[in-house]
């Protein structure tokens, strides 16, 4: 008798990645479950949430943070040991955490690709850009990318680079007019502008309205110009994915052959399935999807699953200019400094991006300014004043693989549903600290060309957010966790489609690429199904 | 019997005639002029690809009429799966008679009924086109499958002998040159009626109110009579003009649905001489009033906003509420899923970019279904002037919320008395109140049926045992 089961395939996570990869095979023709352990918020419920929230810089704030799907600014949920404490801002619901985001959309360079024989430091993917280049294209469209073309990404003021196949979907937003004012005075002085690709549409894109200009993109996009995966989410529902949501996975079982046979997962009613499936995709985000692989025992021959946890661990500078620049206006980020992003000097020091933030000032003036006991009159008049002036850099610094930076589920911590919490061990490393005063350098010659004031430089170490290295991708089974098709080494029909796959950080936000590779697992799983 | 005659005469004709060479000369001016014929006519507006971005007139989409999917057929000049095969008598016939090439019945989603009035030089140009200006396409529409027993085309048969002659279009004396020109076009050519005039029980247009507003697919095409109330009387011929051009006007309203499309294919693309017509005919046309309305539906523009203190709760913290989006309160609603766009004011942004809800027919309209349908749906529409997107929110609104949040529309921008409830947003939902005649029809067939067996039970009677 033919073995039955309960799906073709079985996708932990309903994010950008999960979401993507099920429509894909959805659309193939393959019966696909979708597991997602929070539940599907409408987005009118997180705009509410967002306006009446007090905590407008908490951008978990609107989200709910239940005791069975916790999301990453929970304590008790995340421990931090090590030198930093690496927070991200996970969050558990249909479409993931691209509900906030700021939609940066970019493509590795073909030497991000090759970081150890092209400088000797990390590691190589065991792909090449060539390889992940259509894949790239087809994410773009998913997401509907605005970029554009001819512009040199690597930061060296070159001919278009890293090569497309394609133009970009949607033309690039017009620039700001903070941009333009510091793009003008910087530039003279040889630093190179690039526009960043993001996924806030230009034009109505797949149900999608343009962006207007909310600058609300974290912590929600008003209006859903912006790309979150339960764009996706919703696809893969329409093309015959059965979502079933308040399911946290906690157990993968391992059958014959190394195959992986079955899924369990608790709800907060007090359900627990377990489902089986032909193929297993999970997509539970950076830090739970080698949560699930260590509490599962699987894939974790190398030893590797958790470790090499990596963030574009950044900096950041503030300071008054000498002439209004008017921030807030438009989306809230669109590019930045790029001469640091790729050159020899990544043998002795990370690669460096300066983004320049494009948030609303006013908050941060008021805060400071209230604290300082301005009052009255006054404080009304240096608001409006201050907040017109303000310029801040985002920097962010490539971070290497170190065994020893590593997530692992909890020894003692249990959520609601009895499975193991996060535990997170972080150092920065001196490939990073070696950049520091080069990025410190920068943004003192930023600050005095723009006739800076209040220069405020960040002393410590920031979050970015992007999570990568903890399931890594090599083509040594023994020093890596997947493949270079995202499979993993020890079960053949075991697919992880995460930016935890990544395995040289570059400085680039890892989004689009871990969508790419998600429709690429996606392909190869719809030929072997 | 006049019908029938004609008909035995079709019958006898069916001998296929060849596609000669006079019929279509191959002359740029002239199938220049058939394009803009065949963009006056809104081919495009049925004759498209299954799905949106397809070829041109390839045919394949699925006309949603209350009887079920009607097919568009394919209208290329392929030789195999078009009509590059019919002569010219074929094509005037099945134009203005409703009648295949090969005999066969067309369903009346074909206007043929206002077909019939178009003029044998347009008729001509536009067949010129067809032919030679139309790239072919040899990919068979698939067939329409109607249930029964709308999938008789014989039906047919007896609904034109009734009305095809009635509606056949004469040219109303009187009427200044443009004026006429507009009339031409409002009942021939543009097909206006197929919409905005009100249809009697058997789906046929209703001419004695003509273009005094009908009701297709969920939306309500408005009454577009020169009536200064319940019509487009308090228009100018200015915004008239631009309203079909562009798709909209500040303090007016905005098209969405049907007239979109027809705004986007169609209208958008004509001259300004003839969307002057057009208007000017509009302004003249036969004033229908509807009782119940003291004023025009886009003089409601009294806003009257909720404060957000009155509705915010602040921040509770309570985890739970955080994903909790089953309200039904429409002022919490409109706040979340609109006012980013719309205001909380309701006024939008001034530019029609994000389009106001005061001074709106929508919201002011007596009949609240294209408010509804534009909830559900949202807006895409593209006109001369600029593209005009709203989101669908049909998968993230319940019936009920839909419906709260366009009482809070009406109430607060639009037009008070008017309200919407969850029922008919769940009819909205699924495509629209369904003619009576659909409605019946299972009546009709048991009633038929019963005098089928009743025949035959007397028969039965009758035999010797």
């Amino acid at each position: 008798m033919a073995e039955t089961f309960d799906a073709d395939v079985i996708v932990v996570g309903s994010g950008a990645l999960g979401a993507n990869a099920a429509y894909e095979l959805a659309k193939a023709g393959k019966s696909v479950i979708m597991l997602e352990a929070g539940e599907r918020i409408p987005r009118w419920k997180i705009v509410e949430n967002s306006r009446n929230s007090s905590r407008h810089f908490n951008y978990n704030a609107p989200y709910p943070d239940m005791p069975y799907a916790h999301t990453t600014y929970n304590q008790d949920y995340l421990e931090n040991t090590g030198s930093f404490a690496l927070r991200p801002g996970m969050l558990k619901l249909v479409g993931g955490t691209t509900w906030h985001w700021a939609a940066a959309t970019w493509r590795y360079l073909p030497s991000d690709m090759k970081l150890k024989s092209t400088y000797g430091q990390g590691r190589d993917w065991p792909i090449s850009y060539d390889d992940l280049e259509p894949w790239y294209q087809l994410a773009e469209e998913a997401l509907g990318v605005v970029g554009v073309d001819a512009q040199d990404q690597s930061g060296q003021n070159g001919a278009p680079f890293p090569p497309r196949s394609k133009p970009y979907p949607l033309p690039a937003e017009g620039k700001t007019y903070m941009f333009q004012r510091v793009e003008a005075r910087l530039s003279p002085l040889g630093f190179h502008f690039v526009h960043e690709p993001n996924a806030r549409v230009t034009k109505p894109y797949d149900g999608r309205p343009a962006c207007a200009g909310n600058n609300n993109c974290m912590p929600v996009c008003p209006i859903g110009a912006m790309y979150s995966g339960v764009f996706h989410a919703d696809h893969a529902v329409a093309a015959g994915t059965k979502l079933i949501t308040d399911a946290t996975a906690y157990k993968l079982e391992k059958g014959e052959g190394g195959k992986i046979v079955a899924v369990n997962y608790k709800s907060s009613k007090g359900d627990d399935v377990r489902l089986t499936a032909r193929y297993f995709v999970v997509a539970a985000h950076g830090l739970e999807t080698p949560k699930l692989l260590l509490i599962s025992d699987v894939a974790n021959s190398s030893d590797q699953v958790g470790r090499n946890l990596m963030d574009h661990t950044g900096m950041g500078m503030t300071f008054l200019a000498d002439e209004p620049v008017w921030p807030g206006r438009g989306a809230v980020q669109q590019g930045g400094i790029f001469n640091r992003r790729d050159g020899a000097h990544r043998r002795d020091y990370a690669a460096i991006k300066h983004a320049l933030a494009n948030n609303v000032a006013n908050p941060f003036v008021a805060s400071k300014l209230i604290k300082e006991g301005v009052m009255g009159p006054e404080l009304d008049q240096r608001i409006r004043d201050e907040a017109s002036r303000r310029v801040e850099f985002s920097t962010v610094f490539e971070m290497l693989p170190h065994a020893g930076n590593r997530v692992q589920p909890h020894p003692t911590r249990r959520d609601a549903l009895g499975i193991p919490t996060l535990t997170v061990h972080y150092d920065v490393d001196d490939y990073v600290k070696a950049a520091r005063p080069v990025a410190q350098a920068d943004f003192e010659t930023f600050a005095k060309t723009m006739g800076g004031t209040q220069v405020d430089i960040s002393p410590g170490w920031q979050n970015r957010d992007h999570l990568m290295g903890t399931v890594i991708m090599g083509d040594n089974p023994k020093d890596s966790v997947v493949d270079g098709d995202c499979r993993t080494h020890d079960h053949p029909n075991l697919f992880l489609a995460t930016t935890g796959v990544i395995p040289a950080s570059g400085v680039i936000n890892p989004t689009l690429t871990g969508v790419a590779l998600a429709i690429r697992l996606a392909h190869t799983i719809a030929k072997e199904v | 019997m006049r019908v029938l005659t004609s008909l035995a005469a079709v019958a006898l004709s069916f001998a296929a005639m060849p596609v000669l060479a006079q019929d279509a000369p191959n002359d740029p001016a002239l199938i220049a002029r058939g394009e803009q014929i065949a963009r006056a006519g809104d081919c495009a507006a049925c004759h498209q690809s299954a799905t949106k971005g397809g070829k041109t007139y390839s045919g394949g989409y699925v006309i949603a009429s209350p009887m079920g999917g009607i097919v568009a057929p394919n209208i290329t000049p392929s030789k195999t799966a078009g009509i590059g095969d019919w002569s010219f008598a074929d094509f005037d016939r099945a134009m203005r008679k409703g009648l295949s090439k090969d005999g066969h019945r067309l369903y009346p989603a074909m206007p043929y009924t206002e077909y019939q009035g178009v003029s044998d030089a347009d008729m001509r140009a536009l067949y010129a086109y067809l032919q030679h200006g139309v790239a072919p396409v040899d990919e068979k529409a698939p067939a329409t499958h109607l249930s029964f027993p709308f999938n008789i085309r014989a039906l047919m048969i007896g609904w034109d002998a009734l009305y095809l002659g009635k509606t056949a279009y004469t040219a109303r004396p009187g009427l200044t040159p443009e004026q006429a020109r507009g009339q031409y076009l409002v009942e021939t050519l543009g097909h206006c009626g197929t919409c905005h005039t009100p249809r009697s029980i058997t789906m046929a247009s209703d001419t004695s109110q003509a273009l005094s507003g009908g009701d297709i697919g969920g939306w309500h095409a408005p009454n577009i009579t020169s009536d200064a109330i319940s019509g487009i009387g308090g228009w100018s011929q200015a915004e008239l003009v631009a309203y079909l051009k562009n798709g909209h006007v500040p303090g007016k309203g905005v098209a969405a649905g049907g007239m979109g499309e027809a705004v986007e294919n169609s209208l958008a693309g004509m001259s300004d001489a003839d969307l002057g017509a057009i208007a000017s005919y509009l302004k003249v046309s036969a004033p229908v009033r509807d009782p119940k309305e003291s004023k025009p539906a886009f003089s409601y523009t009294q806003a009257q906003p909720i404060k957000p203190s009155a509705y915010e709760p602040g921040d509770p913290h309570v985890q739970e509420k955080l994903g909790d989006g089953s309200s039904t309160d429409g002022a919490v609603l409109y706040n979340g899923a609109c006012a980013a766009c719309h205001g909380v004011n309701g006024k939008g942004t001034g530019d029609d970019f994000y389009a106001p809800l005061v001074g709106s027919s929508t919201t002011g309209a007596t009949n609240p279904a294209n408010l509804i349908m534009t909830i559900l749906n949202g807006v895409d529409r593209r006109g001369a002037d600029s593209r005009s997107f709203m989101p669908a929110f049909a998968p993230q609104l319940s019936d009920a919320q839909v419906a709260a949040i366009a009482n809070h529309v009406l109430t607060r921008f639009g037009r008070p008395d008017v309200s919407v409830s969850e029922a008919m947003v769940a009819t909205a939902r699924a495509g629209g109140a369904r003619p009576l005649i659909v409605t019946l029809m299972p009546w009709l067939m048991a009633l038929a049926a019963a005098i089928v067996l009743g025949a035959g039970v007397m028969l039965a009677r009758r035999k010797p045992a």
